[in-house]
């Protein structure tokens, strides 16, 4: 583009040079970056939610105010497991926020066991806040810097739309087993954040791919209602039902529209020439 | 290889067990055979195409030392521990790839493209010592970081979009803030709103002045209109600075806050649906330093409240953001021009801090011809340096 020309033109004429037809069947990488833009958008709202919940959160574990800890614990985590697939990336606060008992080699008893589940596990499996608030510190100074350093990341876009079957394959494994929250039993709030996730990143290519491939648009879009119409069953006042609640049924119509969720999505970053 | 650690180091189990398979094996047959058992169980070097298995024990991996060369390549992850895991290539603490919750007994297949470096791997528990891979750089991976594929600019020019409908965002609060303090006389306070919108409007303006029509409204001078100002064209930002700052009043300026604010809005809405070819970042961040140079420096253009000081360390801090952006996309094609647009920032920034007293920055009526003509070099030196990044990472 000659820039004399385009700078004493019309406006027209400057948006016409600087957007090439969008007429070609593949989509061009250029295509990708309102998306992504858009889903770093959302990536920050996430995190300015976290970050304030986790101080509501951290707060109610310092004052020793158990039932108003237990209480924020299920819809503080929500705004992380949207965005896991970002969060996650960086392996040292992955691990010092997020990790499962399991992943240390003295389970509960580990020194570097930390985080949400180290605290989940005094709230709601020794039903206590006693001795809890340096994980609260460590927790609130951990959201501060992921809000940080995510700030500052440039997001690899086969991450962002890789995400969306992520987050499926994490529901998969770590949800429909309950494993995940397994003294709170707040699952369900997880899952509906992981879902809400997935399906954000799943609308925001859309129109990319719908052109070319309606059939696959509408399958997916399908089985997102399947599962919301499902969650929606457990919906409360305050949040979800435990996921005890969940009946056998429920649990087969979730884990069959999670699968399929998680395959057909597994195909987004190759339709969008990410792979 | 590794070396093996002396005698009297502390030896994780794995490393002793190691030891002990070496020793056992030199006992066995002769030492070349010896040599050939750990290279083929300590670490292993893969071909293109080929796939690599490695298998996580409880306290290790085994391979713990991978070799592969740039591009992509295939793992085959076998849990051999007693606990589901992760496995994961690390770069620091940033996860290039993940395959997560691979359950005891079970193999899980990855495929991960490696640009040429050294990076750790993970081997279960959080707490177990972690291998290495080392990428080593092929024809393919050379070829691509001399001349980045466009795929590889889709995370800077997102960034790049978030930055400016950021800024754009900032302008509108700012100009409504302004409109409403006209509206409301407040005269100190219109011109602290003023001086809140000119900021980010800066940042943004390689890409703004890219509409021409609203660069006309938003931000005309009146040095090029026929009446000055009395021109009927005089309007935008400086008409609003002439009454606030010349004539120290916010008289007749609410049809003309009330324009600004139409405009930047209408500005913010079509930043926001622009689509910018990578090669537009350095473009436009060039042009702009090279109009500051060749005119802006002598000229100036806040001519009422003289504060073109802050104008300018706004548009370079903008530049500054845009070359960031770019940055780990040119770096490998072009290091030098990477480290000379680096330095050019620096001594451009330095130029304006000295000039910066305890109250912020001089009148710029104040700085004398001398000083402005080293500004205008530092400037010109940074608009000729980013003017060689597009060619030098294939852009042109």
């Amino acid at each position: 583009m000659k820039l004399t020309t385009a700078l004493s033109a019309s406006l027209f004429a400057v948006t016409a040079a600087m957007i090439p037809r969008a007429a070609m069947a593949d989509v061009s990488p250029l295509d990708l970056v309102g998306p992504i833009a858009d889903y770093k958008i959302y990536v920050s709202e996430n995190l300015e939610v976290l970050v304030t919940d986790t101080k509501a959160f951290t707060d109610a574990v310092k004052a020793g105010d158990l039932e108003k800890a237990k209480s924020l614990f299920g819809s503080t985590r929500m705004s992380y497991e949207a965005i896991e697939p970002i969060a996650e990336l960086f392996s040292d606060l992955d691990g010092s926020i997020d990790s499962r008992a399991d992943d240390h080699e003295k389970a509960e008893k580990d020194p570097e066991f930390t985080g949400f589940h180290r605290i989940e596990y005094g709230l709601f499996a020794e039903n206590s806040t006693k001795d809890l608030a340096p994980f609260a510190d460590k927790l609130m100074a951990d959201v501060t810097e992921l809000n940080k350093r995510i700030t500052d990341l440039t997001l690899p876009p086969e991450k962002v739309v890789g995400g969306a079957a992520a987050l499926m394959e994490e529901v998969a494994a770590t949800k429909i087993s309950g494993e995940e929250d397994r003294y709170s039993h707040t699952d369900l709030w997880d899952f509906k954040a992981n879902f809400d996730g997935s399906r954000k990143i799943f609308e925001l290519v859309r129109p990319l791919v719908e052109k070319d491939d309606s059939a696959f648009v509408i399958k997916v879009s399908g089985n997102f209602d399947k599962v919301d119409k499902t969650l929606a069953k457990y919906k409360t006042e305050q949040g979800y039902e435990l996921y005890d609640k969940l009946t056998d049924d429920d649990r087969a119509v979730l884990a069959a529209a999670v699968n399929t969720l998680a395959e057909d999505l597994s195909t987004l970053r190759g339709k969008l020439g990410l792979n | 290889m590794t070396p093996a650690p002396g005698p009297s180091a502390p030896l994780p189990s794995s490393q002793r067990l190691m030891k002990l398979a070496v020793a056992g094996a030199a006992l066995l047959v002769v030492a070349g055979g010896a040599a050939f058992y750990y290279a083929s169980k300590g670490t292993k070097s893969a071909n293109p195409g080929e796939s690599i298995t490695v298998t996580i024990n409880d306290s290790a991996c085994d391979p713990n030392e991978i070799t592969v060369p740039a591009g992509r390549s295939t793992f085959r992850i076998v849990n051999n521990s007693n606990r589901a895991l992760e496995w994961e290539i690390l770069d620091g603490v940033m996860v290039l790839e993940e395959r997560e919750n691979i359950v005891p007994g079970f193999t899980q297949t990855m495929q991960a493209k490696l640009k040429a470096g050294t990076y750790d791997i993970t081997c279960g528990l959080l707490s177990n010592p972690r291998g290495t891979l080392h990428v080593t750089p092929s024809a393919e991976s050379e070829a691509e970081a001399a001349r980045p594929a466009l795929v590889s600019f889709i995370g800077p020019l997102a960034e790049f979009q978030v930055f400016m409908v950021t800024q754009a965002n900032a302008l509108v609060k700012a100009t409504q803030a302004l409109d409403e303090a006209v509206k409301a006389g407040d005269l100190e306070k219109a011109r602290q709103s003023y001086q809140k919108a000119r900021a980010p409007y800066k940042q943004i303006e390689p890409m703004a002045d890219l509409f021409a029509d609203l660069h006309n409204s938003i931000n005309p001078v009146a040095d090029y209109l026929e009446k000055r100002e009395d021109d009927p064209g005089f309007t935008g930002f400086h008409r609003i600075e002439y009454g606030l700052y010349a004539k120290n009043s916010v008289d007749g300026l609410a049809p003309v806050s009330d324009k600004l604010l139409a405009d930047v809005t209408a500005l913010k809405d079509r930043i926001r649906g622009l689509r910018i070819p990578p090669e537009q970042i350095a473009k436009g961040a060039s042009r702009l330093v090279g109009q500051i140079a060749d005119s802006k420096v002598t000229t100036g253009e806040d001519h009422y409240s003289q504060t073109d000081l802050l104008d300018f360390e706004a548009n370079v801090a903008g530049v500054s953001r845009m070359m960031a952006l770019l940055k780990p996309v040119a770096v490998q094609a072009a290091p030098l021009v990477v480290s000379d647009i680096d330095s050019r920032l620096t001594d451009t920034n330095s130029a304006l801090t000295a000039l910066k007293g305890a109250d912020g920055y001089p009148a710029y009526d104040k700085v004398d011809a001398d000083t402005r003509k080293v500004l205008a070099q530092k400037m010109q030196s940074l608009a000729e340096a980013i003017g060689k990044l597009n060619a030098a990472v294939g852009l042109e």
